[in-house]
This record gives structure tokens, C-alpha cells and sequence, in this order.
């Protein structure tokens, strides 16, 4: 990597031994009586607070249209804020200038429902283009793109165009591209909501084993069949306001599975 | 910004959008053909009012009645000018043959007595000699008493200067209107490339892709298809040259004694920069207005 320049100028945010101590001490998120207005009478998020470790797995649910694709758009920063902070590795994130967002979702994972890669790529392609933005060297891009393929089940495979995957292949490449930069954060947005129930166990269970490596994960989801296999931490939103459990479905404090997800 | 990649990703592009890409190409090539042509132009008229206004004529027409003594002392002061290089004197009957010759419009015309052409003096001025000293020159000379006429053809160095001055504008104006069109045809279809690519964008912009990395391969995508179409004139209009000037060296040789000329090296490496800047310039203003990153 010598004698080329790598743009990551927050280093701190990056998973593993280049945070210093103190920054380890800290949550990786906060978010301080957040609120968002879509209309000025009706807000969707309303005095949101949240705050997630280092490391840790959690489940956002809720019903439809609750917020928690808008929740990950404040974190990723497709949204703004209109009241609160959003501390991301201690920094605020809610009122970072335009030019400087690219260098926070540098540091972030992100996985839809609609996988969003490109066709007519190949699978190499789709996940090298995560590593090119940091004009990393070809060299490095090639060995830390088929150790992401291989870590998402796709080793060998990265030749192949992506039209011709199964849905759940396509899934794969979307996680491989999202971790493949080593982030210290993945958020996935619904990611199995277009997969067969067993494939989405499959995705889950891929999320997992990058949450055991020490990346922060949080997983959208309103499948409570999924959510109910899994004893992870549980932030549920529901009337613009955070309800949580800290062990899954069986903890949770309200009268069952219908406050949950409606 | 990451020039390697943007070059990578901008090959890409113009392979995956070759079919837009060419037919703007092909109809700017017409535009920098255009341009072309009448630059090619200016620089033959230009080339020849220069040869012209160099090699300074004039004709002093003399009096039917003039004293040979007159003439013969005429002689003396003109060969005696510095400015002056050769006199020839021409009788009436060497003025009607060379023009009978010149004329070649039939038989009705061999008829004339030679007593139509006035005998004349033909002084040629040395080289470089300009025009405003050849117009004094020949003022002074029509003092002389011998002389009835003088000719300095300044009107139809007027009329040269006019046509040349025509003719440059024409080029200005069609050089305005090329890059008008270079900034439209390309501000479009980078227009319609930065639309079908929505999607990468978006994916690289989730990334963490700047603005910068995003544009620049659009940028070096309009700068190529400006530098192309500018090489497809330039290489059009030469063929053209090459195929055409030894027909046309001959007959122009014969009216004006200049020959043909190509356009200049600094004019073609003019317009294929031209064509390269204001390609870029085009798909830069284009994706700034489209790609809202
Ligand atoms: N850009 C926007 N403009 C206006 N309203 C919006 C916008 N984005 C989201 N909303 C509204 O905010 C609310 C929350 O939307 P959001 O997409 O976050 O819900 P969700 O919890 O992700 O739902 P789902 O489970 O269906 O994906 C919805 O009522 C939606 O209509
Ligand atoms: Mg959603």
C-alpha cells in the first residue's frame, strides 16, 4: 500500500486496533432525543433515544411505516436530523457538511431489501467497487474482494455476472460489498425481506458470523418468525418512540408480539 | 481525485454507451467539419492576399502621344528606386496578344485594332514592400507627364481584405456556434448516460464515493467524445485535401500563382484541444446540473 494515498480520514472509525482506547470505551451509536418530520403536525421519529455498544447485534422492528428505514437514513446520512444528535463513534454525525459524508458511510455497511447491485457487473465487480472509492490498490482489491466472497459463501464465483444469481446469491454479493471495507457498523435494512423464509435464515445467520468478528450490526426487520429464533436485542419503534428488550421476544415488556410489530 | 480509476471506469462507459456516444460523435464531426472547411479557407485567402500584397505591382498606362525621351527618362527614375525591382515596358500589340490569350472568348474579339491597348510600363516592386508605400509610390509616378494612368490595385486589394474579413467572421461565428453545439449535444447525451448509470451512482454514493470520483469519469467521457469528433473533421477535411489539391494547385496556380494550403499545425492542435476542453467543459456543466451528489 506504500506510496498511495487511501482516503479514510476518520481511522478511529474503523473496526479493530486503530481506535484508540477511550473510543473503544464508548458506543459505537447514539442517538439523543432524535426527532424527524416528514409532515410538521406528525413526526415520525419523536424523541428518539438509543444507544448501541461496540459489537453488538440488534433487531429494529416495528410495523410498516413506523421509521426504521428512516432511523438507518439518519445514521448513514441520506436524512438529516430535525432535532437531537446522532453520535457515531462519538462524533456528531447529524450536522456533518455535505463533502463530508461520503468519508462517514466509508465507515459504515449497508444492505436493502433490494440488494442494489448492479447487473451487469460480475460479482467481483460489485463488491471491488466498495474498496475502488478508496483507491486502494488492484492488488489489495483483488485478495480482500475473494476473502469477502469466500466469507459470504461465494468463493470462486466473483467471474460470474450477477443477473445470472439466485436471489440469495445476489444478497450475498450485496453483504460481501458491504463488508468488504471492514466496517465498524452494518446496517441492513430489511435484507432478507425478498428471500425465502430458509434463505433468510441463511442471510441472518451470515450477519451473525460478521457480528462474531467484532462488527456492529443492526438488523431491520419486521419478520418477527425471524426475530423470534434469536434471543439478540431487540429496539422496536413504534408511534415515533423506541421500545426495547435486551434478550429477544421472550423479555418483551408489553403484552406480547402485537405491540411489537402491529 | 483518482485519475487511474476514473480513466478505468470512463473506458467502461463509453464501451457499455457506444451507440449514443457515436452518433454524437458523428454529428459534431459534421459540426468541426464545418468549421473546418472555412478555417481552411481564411488560411488560402489569407495565404494568398499575404503572396499578393508582397509581390507589389504597379501599372503605369501611358499616353498614346507620349515622348519616347518621356518614357525612356521614366525608365531611368523607376530602375532607379529602391524599392523598385523590374520594369518591363509593353507595347499595344504585346498588351493585345497577352490579353487575347488571357480572354479566349472567340473570334469577335481578334478583331480589335491594338490601338485599344495603351502601351504601359509593368514595374515590379521588390518583396515586402508594403502597401501604403506603394500606394505613394505610384501617386508620385502619375505626376510624370508620359503617364495617363496609374493602376495600384488597391480596390482590388480592398475587395481582397473585404472577402478575407467575411470570411473570418464566418469562421468566428461558426466557431461559436461549434461550441454551442459541442456543449449541447454533449451536455445531452452525458445527460442520458448519467440517467441509465442511476443506479451505480447510487451504489457508490452508499459507498462513500465524492462527488469527485463520481463525476469524473462523465467529465473524461465528453472530453474524449469533444477530442474525437474534432479528430474525425480534422482527418475527414484532410482526406479531402489530399484527394483534392493537386486539381485544384493547377487552376489556382494559374489565376493567383499561389498554391494550396492545409490548415496550420497550431490550428489543428487548436481544435482537437478545443474540441477536448469544451467536451469536458460541456459533460462537467451537464453532471453538475443532473448528478446531484
Ligand atoms: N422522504 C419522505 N417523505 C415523506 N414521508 C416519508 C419519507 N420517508 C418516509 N416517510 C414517511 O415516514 C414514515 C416512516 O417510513 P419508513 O420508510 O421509515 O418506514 P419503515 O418502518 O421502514 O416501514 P417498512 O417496514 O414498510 O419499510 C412513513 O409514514 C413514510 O410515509
Ligand atoms: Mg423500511
Amino acid at each position: 500500500m506504500q506510496g498511495t494515498k487511501v482516503v479514510r480520514p476518520f481511522p478511529f472509525f474503523r473496526a479493530g486496533a486503530r481506535a484508540s482506547q477511550p473510543q473503544l470505551a464508548k458506543p459505537i451509536l447514539v442517538l439523543e432525543d432524535v426527532y424527524k418530520f416528514f409532515r410538521p403536525d406528525q413526526p415520525t421519529l419523536r424523541g428518539v433515544n438509543l444507544s448501541v455498544e461496540r459489537g453488538e447485534f440488534a433487531f429494529i422492528t416495528g410495523p410498516s411505516g413506523a421509521g426504521k428505514s428512516t432511523l438507518l437514513k439518519l445514521i448513514y446520512r441520506e436524512l438529516g436530523v430535525d432535532e437531537g444528535r446522532v453520535l457515531f463513534c462519538g462524533r456528531d454525525i447529524a450536522r456533518l457538511t455535505d463533502k463530508s459524508i461520503p468519508f462517514l458511510r466509508r465507515n459504515l455497511g449497508i444492505v436493502f431489501q433490494d440488494f442494489r447491485i448492479i447487473d451487469h457487473w460480475t460479482a467481483y465487480e460489485n463488491v471491488a467497487v466498495a474498496l475502488e472509492i478508496l483507491s486502494m490498490p488492484q492488488r489489495l482489491v483483488r485478495s480482500r474482494v475473494a476473502e469477502a466472497l469466500e466469507r459470504v459463501g461465494l468463493a470462486g464465483r466473483g467471474a460470474e455476472r450477477t443477473s445470472n444469481l439466485s436471489g440469495g446469491e445476489k444478497q450475498r454479493v450485496a453483504v460481501a460489498r458491504a463488508i468488504v471495507p471492514e466496517p465498524a457498523l452494518i446496517l441492513a435494512d430489511e435484507p432478507t425481506g425478498n428471500l425465502d423464509p430458509h434463505l433468510a435464515i441463511d442471510i441472518l445467520t451470515l450477519f451473525e458470523e460478521i457480528n462474531t468478528t467484532g462488527t456492529t450490526v443492526l438488523f431491520a426487520t419486521h419478520d418477527h418468525s425471524l426475530i423470534s429464533k434469536r434471543d439478540h436485542r431487540l429496539i422496536s419503534i413504534d408511534e415515533g418512540r423506541v421500545v426495547e428488550a435486551q434478550h429477544g421476544l421472550k423479555q418483551w415488556p408489553g403484552s406480547g408480539i402485537h405491540t411489537l410489530v402491529g | 481525485m483518482d485519475v487511474k480509476s476514473a480513466i478505468t471506469r470512463a473506458r467502461r462507459g463509453l464501451r457499455e454507451e457506444r451507440r449514443l456516444y457515436i452518433v454524437a460523435v458523428t454529428s459534431l464531426a459534421v459540426a468541426f467539419l464545418c468549421l473546418g472547411a472555412t478555417l481552411l479557407g481564411v488560411t488560402n485567402l489569407d495565404a494568398a492576399a499575404t503572396r499578393w500584397g508582397q509581390s507589389g505591382r504597379i501599372t503605369l498606362f501611358l499616353k498614346d502621344d507620349a515622348d519616347p525621351q518621356d518614357i525612356a527618362q521614366l525608365r531611368v527614375v523607376l530602375e532607379g528606386l529602391a524599392d523598385v525591382s523590374n520594369v518591363t515596358h509593353v507595347t499595344p500589340d504585346e498588351a493585345r496578344a497577352s490579353f487575347l490569350e488571357e480572354a479566349d472568348v472567340g473570334a469577335d474579339l481578334s478583331s480589335l485594332p491594338p490601338e485599344v491597348f495603351p502601351a504601359s510600363l509593368e514595374v515590379t516592386l521588390v518583396r515586402g514592400v508594403t502597401r501604403e508605400r506603394s500606394e505613394s509610390i505610384a501617386s508620385r509616378l502619375a505626376q510624370f507627364r508620359a503617364v495617363s494612368d496609374v493602376e495600384s490595385y488597391r480596390s482590388w486589394f480592398q475587395k481582397l481584405d473585404h472577402l478575407l474579413w467575411g470570411a473570418r467572421m464566418l469562421a468566428v461565428g461558426l466557431a461559436v456556434l461549434v461550441v454551442f453545439c459541442v456543449v449541447a449535444v454533449i451536455g445531452n447525451t452525458i445527460r442520458l448516460a448519467v440517467a441509465r448509470r442511476r443506479q451505480e451512482i447510487e451504489v457508490m454514493k452508499l459507498c462513500g464515493a465524492t462527488n469527485g470520483f463520481v463525476r469524473g469519469p462523465f467529465v473524461l467521457e465528453g472530453m474524449f467524445q469533444g477530442f474525437a469528433s474534432a479528430l474525425l473533421a480534422v482527418l475527414a477535411l484532410l482526406a479531402g485535401y489530399l484527394s483534392l489539391h493537386e486539381s485544384v494547385d493547377g487552376t489556382l496556380a494559374a489565376l493567383t500563382g499561389s498554391r494550396v494550403v492545409f490548415l496550420s499545425v497550431w490550428t489543428l492542435v487548436a481544435l482537437l484541444a478545443g474540441g477536448a476542453l469544451i467536451g469536458a467543459i460541456g459533460s462537467a456543466m451537464s453532471v453538475r446540473r443532473y448528478l446531484s451528489v
